[in-house]
């Protein structure tokens, strides 16, 4: 289904992965964006949406890791996945940089989501033709 | 393309205030345009004199007195949410206008976001 002028999307996910069902909804949104001919130009983790990028959950093995999932999907498809540095410092989701900032015991980031500023998100505003946003369900 | 930040809750419940207050503050810094909007118990972020650090927090007042200093360009509040919580807009940290038709203003904007 090939939509006749693709185009592009900015998805910010403000929803944990178990805590809310937005990291999955907005997987299977971003399947269907691609399956339609469209393009993704990045996905932004806000708030509490940047657990999502935690190396270390470690959900049993007979539910879905939805961190594994979205990291394959971002690799597949070459979408960039940034993390807010703000919201990932506050929570304890750092990479190596921010590890040696903030001299802290270990690195959890998983790839191939990067830490960065809002400044990613102003970008996605800017450039994307659609900004789509999954929030928990309050 | 003018963006508007709702915030519906109040400071010191949890961090999505401070998180949408952030965001405002990234746009105007990128000189995106950018208002604010308080609605619902939002409204209580315009009390004047937080005691934040009876409750261990930083107080939100400073931040928001800044917005107009970082470019925000305006701060609208529901006047219904204000008169339901008793809030009076001239002791705000911040100058606010109230609103009566809060679909309006947000129709007005062409990107709401609501965290």
């Amino acid at each position: 289904m090939a939509h006749s002028t693709p185009l592009t999307y900015t998805l910010v996910i403000t929803g944990a992965p178990y805590v809310s069902q937005a990291p999955q909804t907005a997987l299977d949104f971003a399947r269907a964006v691609i399956a339609a001919g469209h393009r993704i130009e990045r996905v932004f983790l806000y708030g509490d949406g940047i657990h999502l990028a935690s190396a270390l959950a470690s959900p049993p093995s007979d539910e879905i890791n939805w961190r594994d999932a979205w990291c394959a999907f971002l690799q597949e498809q070459g979408v960039p996945g940034v993390a807010c540095v703000a919201s990932a410092l506050r929570r304890g989701v750092v990479d190596s940089t921010e590890q040696a900032r903030y001299e802290l015991s270990g690195a959890n980031l998983a790839r191939p989501f990067d830490i960065a500023g809002l400044g990613e998100w102003v970008e996605g505003l800017r450039q994307s033709s659609r900004v789509i946003y999954f929030h928990p369900v309050n | 393309m003018h963006t508007l930040i709702v915030i519906d809750r109040p400071p010191y419940s949890d961090w999505q205030g401070r998180e949408s207050l952030d965001m405002a503050f990234a746009l105007a810094a990128f000189d995106q345009p950018v208002s604010l909007m308080f609605r619902d118990a939002g409204v209580n972020w315009l009390r004047p004199a937080h005691e934040a650090a009876a409750v261990g927090q930083k107080s939100v007042e400073k931040a928001l007195s800044a917005a107009a200093l970082f470019g925000v360009h305006a701060v609208y509040a529901d006047q219904q949410s204000l008169e339901r919580y008793g809030i009076d807009t001239q002791a705000a940290p911040t100058p606010v206008t109230p609103i009566e038709d809060t679909a309006g203003t947000i129709r007005a904007h062409d990107h709401v976001v609501c965290l």
